[in-house]
């Protein structure tokens, strides 16, 4: 686990804890291969913290790569709209927003849908988004 | 006769002297006995083609038997997993009762705990919690302790290393099943998973000599015939454990010669065709093992579910030993009803294991001192039914009724066990408590006061709980998602919502604007219709919070006719109702007859920022075989814009707040609520509606042949919603409705809807979309568009930096 999900799975009230340890765990399985159980943690993720944002991205980048754009963006929006009312974020995620974003409209409109959102999430992290992708091990 | 004699000549190349012999004898004999000696043949030729005929059936019938689908097996439904974290109230969530009806059993000491067993102290939970068996997304055992502080799960730390766990998963919770006509439940075992002492323990004493015989054990026949001629009873049975199956599978209980040839004709040909393996298998998935309820148990495998809480594979010997004991008698040995004579006739059976060799004297004395631990039998409840009942009609399509009752398929859903049970009984005393109100409501029995609740995770659409009326066994219309009623206020936020978003950039009103509220005549086809408050009377202008949280009628109709019928039915259909509206002027006032939940979903819509979820009650599908057949994903839709979305919630927290819904707070329930009352003509059907940012919770009371229920909406529907969102948050809702970053807060005047500027008397904090706040300034001017002076201060230190 890297250290920046090490604190946020610390931070917040218990269930946000656990639901942060499930979105870690979740993205684990992703790495490893494990989309249905990386799919399950994160349902279970959003059961016990339905506000919890990270949840939400996690979920879209797991439907980038299982190849379901449109969801994406529907968990784009959910994060997007939670971040909102979130204390303390992330420092990445604004990029990871815009990059995902840009990623689910690459897939719906080939070859350049989104590419603007990509660059300015390249700019915002380059060395996340300096390939155009992002893996579920560099979510985490 | 020489003709005879020429005929048989020709006929036989090399005949034998035996066969001359005897043909000469017959030749010779009298008529008479050439006659009969005819009639003898032919008979025997007409009995030898009958009995082959019977054991060409009885085989077909063997055959198609054993090589088809040999075991109805109902489809299980199961509730969504309990996830347990540090930090979580266990009692809230009910987490001994969870364990108890999972068939954990209390465990007196932790030493080798194994799955399945717990041991409570009141600062300490150790369990060993079971493995969850799914193709995907498995689980596997773990023994872990829980530190407990008072409610609260202080840590988790898994065992035997004692590193901290941030979650355990308890396995989903067996919800009901789909049985055929004979109600018969099952849980397959294969051979290979059972310990060999189930095995030994059910042949050591029905049928010891299984190994050697042939289907029939004619040694145990003379043996049982000598023990019922002593005792001038049927005492024993002769039935090998073949003989047994047949008689499951094919035959009647009668006691006649026929049937019992028959069953003796078939052991032989299920031993012929068959190897012992098979055959032992498919009497341990047959056997009857007694009755849950209504329900009968068959096969090894649910018997210990129903008796011990575990799979067949984890069966020690002594609970292999009651089960094998049971067999004979299972509803008169039942250990349930007499645990004295079910342990004695165990060690009989452990006795008889000794004896045949099959365990050693050391795991025979164990077993024979290990108490009888059985599981807490947990009846169905009657509550879940109106959700199986919906299960069963979402899934008709792609499983038809035999699937669901003969497959064993295991339906994983997403009912929440602990909300369905809190939805029930909310539901249960908010019913009495009208009708203990209202007593004119006890007059008819057949027809009583009816009402439903149901609850919506609005991130997921995620059905969790379902209460489709007051008592299943006595009415199963589902009163939730069956049901068509007039919906009366909880219609108008469709209306608000109509005319608080943008169209072609611009909103008809926003959040600060007034409406108004005089006397209004319509002419349509039905007469002149005059729209009325429910306190009788007019309010000229007044703002929209006010007449949203009051639930004004008259600024309400006029508000949807200015904005037009067409977007407010638009915007319904959008958020999620599918029923007809038609467009006449009293939509606006909830004439239109929708379903809760239709309701539901259009209001987890409002909650979910304008993304409307499908509704989902189930998550996965698997054979009996272990395969995924379906994975049912989240699904969404951008249905109405974020902003616009908030804007309504924020009113409706308004009501919940301060007007018609104020009373969710009458306990003392804090945290962010939405609601909204509805209460239609003559108080014929009351609804209530109201969200948190995890759970949209529908309520509707009235009478399934409508009229009236002698209360408004807030006295009966209200009560039953908060007594159910209280028992579910424990009285604190976590979280909050996030803003969009398209809305913004600013101070306004309430007596103007202006802005509010130093030297207005009066100023509140009001939402508008961007782009959409008020022109005119309060003390009256123009709007001052520079940066407010903590703005001004804030760049200041900005440039500084």
């Amino acid at each position: 686990m890297s250290k920046a999900s090490v604190s946020l799975a610390q931070a917040g009230d218990p269930a946000r804890r656990a639901s942060m340890q499930l979105v870690v765990d979740g993205l684990g399985a992703d790495a490893s291969g494990e989309p249905a159980r990386a799919l399950s943690r994160f349902r279970r993720a959003v059961q016990i913290d339905a506000g919890n944002p990270y949840a939400q991205l996690a979920l879209a980048r797991h439907w980038i790569e299982s190849g379901d754009p449109a969801l994406s963006l529907a968990h784009l929006d959910h994060a997007e709209l939670l971040f909102e009312s979130e204390p303390a974020v992330h420092e990445g995620f604004e990029a990871h927003l815009l990059g995902l974003r840009g990623l689910a409209l690459r897939e719906i409109y080939p070859p350049d849908g989104g590419s603007a959102l990509l660059e300015q999430a390249r700019q915002a992290s380059p060395r996340v988004w300096g390939d155009a992708w992002i893996s579920a091990e560099e979510l985490r | 006769m020489p003709r005879a004699r020429k005929r048989s000549a020709r006929g036989r190349k090399r005949p034998s002297k035996r066969r001359s012999n005897a043909s000469g004898v017959l030749l010779h004999a009298a008529p008479w006995l050439r006659r009969l000696a005819a009639v003898v043949v032919a008979v025997s030729f007409a009995l030898g083609f009958w009995v082959s005929a019977q054991l060409l059936s009885l085989d077909r019938s063997v055959r198609e038997r054993f090589e088809g689908v040999q075991f109805r097996v109902p489809s299980r439904v199961y509730t969504a997993p309990e996830i347990v974290y540090p930090g979580l109230d266990w009692k809230r969530m009910d987490l001994r009762g969870t364990l108890q009806r999972l068939g954990y059993r209390e465990a007196a000491q932790s030493k080798d705990l194994p799955p399945g067993q717990y041991v409570w102290n009141p600062r300490r939970l150790r369990v060993h919690l079971r493995a969850f068996e799914h193709p995907t997304r498995p689980e596997p055992a773990r023994n872990v302790v829980m530190r407990l502080s008072g409610n609260r799960i202080q840590e988790i730390r898994r065992l035997p290393g004692g590193e901290p766990v941030g979650f355990a998963f308890l396995e989903p919770e067996p919800l009901g099943a789909y049985y055929g006509p004979a109600r018969e439940q099952r849980e397959l075992v294969e051979l290979g998973e059972l310990p060999p002492h189930v095995l030994d323990a059910v042949l050591a004493v029905e049928d010891q000599r299984f190994a050697s015989h042939s289907g029939i054990d004619l040694r145990r026949i003379a043996g049982a015939l000598l023990v019922n001629l002593r005792a001038g009873s049927i005492q024993q049975g002769g039935s090998t454990l073949t003989q047994q199956l047949v008689k499951n599978f094919f035959l009647t209980p009668e006691r006649t010669w026929s049937r019992k040839l028959r069953e003796a004709a078939m052991a032989l040909i299920v031993e012929a065709r068959y190897d012992k393996r098979q055959i032992l298998e498919s009497y341990l998935n047959e056997i009857y093992f007694g009755q849950r309820g209504a329900t009968a148990i068959h096969g090894i495998g649910e018997a210990s579910r129903l008796y011990f809480g575990k799979s067949a594979a984890s069966l020690s010997v002594a609970e292999a030993g009651l089960l094998a004991a049971i067999i004979q008698s299972p509803n008169g040995i039942s250990p349930f009803r007499d645990p004295t004579r079910a342990i004695r006739r165990r060690d009989l059976v452990l006795d008889l294991m000794l004896e045949q060799g099959r365990i050693d004297a050391a795991r025979h004395a164990a077993a024979r001192v290990e108490p009888l631990r059985l599981a807490s039998v947990s009846r169905e409840s009657n509550d879940d039914r109106y959700f199986l009942d919906l299960l069963e009609r979402q899934l008709a399509d792609a499983y038809p009724g035999e699937a669901l009752s003969e497959e064993g398929l295991r339906i994983y859903s997403s009912l929440d066990r602990r909300l369905q049970r809190l939805a029930a009984e909310a539901l249960r005393t908010g019913i009495e408590r009208i009708e203990a109100r209202v007593p004119a409501l006890h007059g008819d029995a057949a027809s009583p006061l009816q009402g439903c609740l149901l609850a919506i995770r609005p991130r997921t659409g995620e059905l969790l709980a379902l209460v489709g009326g007051r008592d299943y066994r006595s009415s199963q219309f589902d009163r939730c998602v069956q049901a068509r009623r007039q919906t009366g206020s909880v219609f108008k936020p469709f209306v608000y919502i109509a005319a608080l978003e943008p169209q072609s950039g611009k909103p008809f009103m926003t959040l600060a604007s007034f409406l108004d509220d005089s006397p209004l005549e319509l002419e349509t086809p039905s007469g002149v219709w005059r729209p009325s408050n429910y306190d009788g009377n007019f309010h000229e202008a007044v703002s929209v919070r006010e007449a949203m949280e009051r639930s004004y009628n008259v600024a309400t109709a006029r508000l949807a006719l200015d904005v037009g019928l067409d977007r407010v039915a638009s915007v319904a259909r959008r958020l999620g109702v599918e029923s007809r509206l038609p467009e006449v002027p009293s939509l606006a006032l909830g004439t239109a007859e929708l379903s809760p939940l239709e309701v539901a979903r259009a209001y987890a819509t409002i909650a979910n920022g304008g993304l409307r979820a499908r509704v989902q009650s189930v998550e996965d599908v698997v054979d009996a075989q272990g395969r995924v057949l379906e994975r049912r994903t989240l699904d969404f839709e951008r249905v109405l814009d974020a902003g616009t979305a908030y804007l309504a919630t924020n009113l409706l927290q308004g009501v919940a707040a301060r007007g018609t819904a104020a009373g969710v707070r009458a306990g003392g329930l804090s945290g962010p609520v939405a609601a909204k009352t509805g209460t239609t003509d003559e108080e014929r059907d009351l609804w209530f509606v109201g969200f948190t940012p995890d759970l949209v919770a529908v309520v509707w009371l009235g009478f399934d042949e409508p009229r009236p229920v002698g209360v408004p909406s807030s006295v009966g529907a209200l009560p039953v919603w908060r007594h159910f969102i209280e028992a579910a948050s424990g009285g604190v809702i976590r979280g909050a409705f996030p803003r969009p970053a398209n809305v913004e807060r600013v101070a306004i005047d309430p007596q103007s809807g202006a802005l509010a500027r130093s030297g207005c008397p009066e100023s509140r904090d009001e939402y508008f979309l961007a782009g959409t706040l008020p022109t005119h300034v309060c003390p009256a001017g123009e709007v001052d568009t520079r940066p407010g002076v903590a703005e001004r201060f804030m760049r200041w230190l900005r440039g500084r930096g």
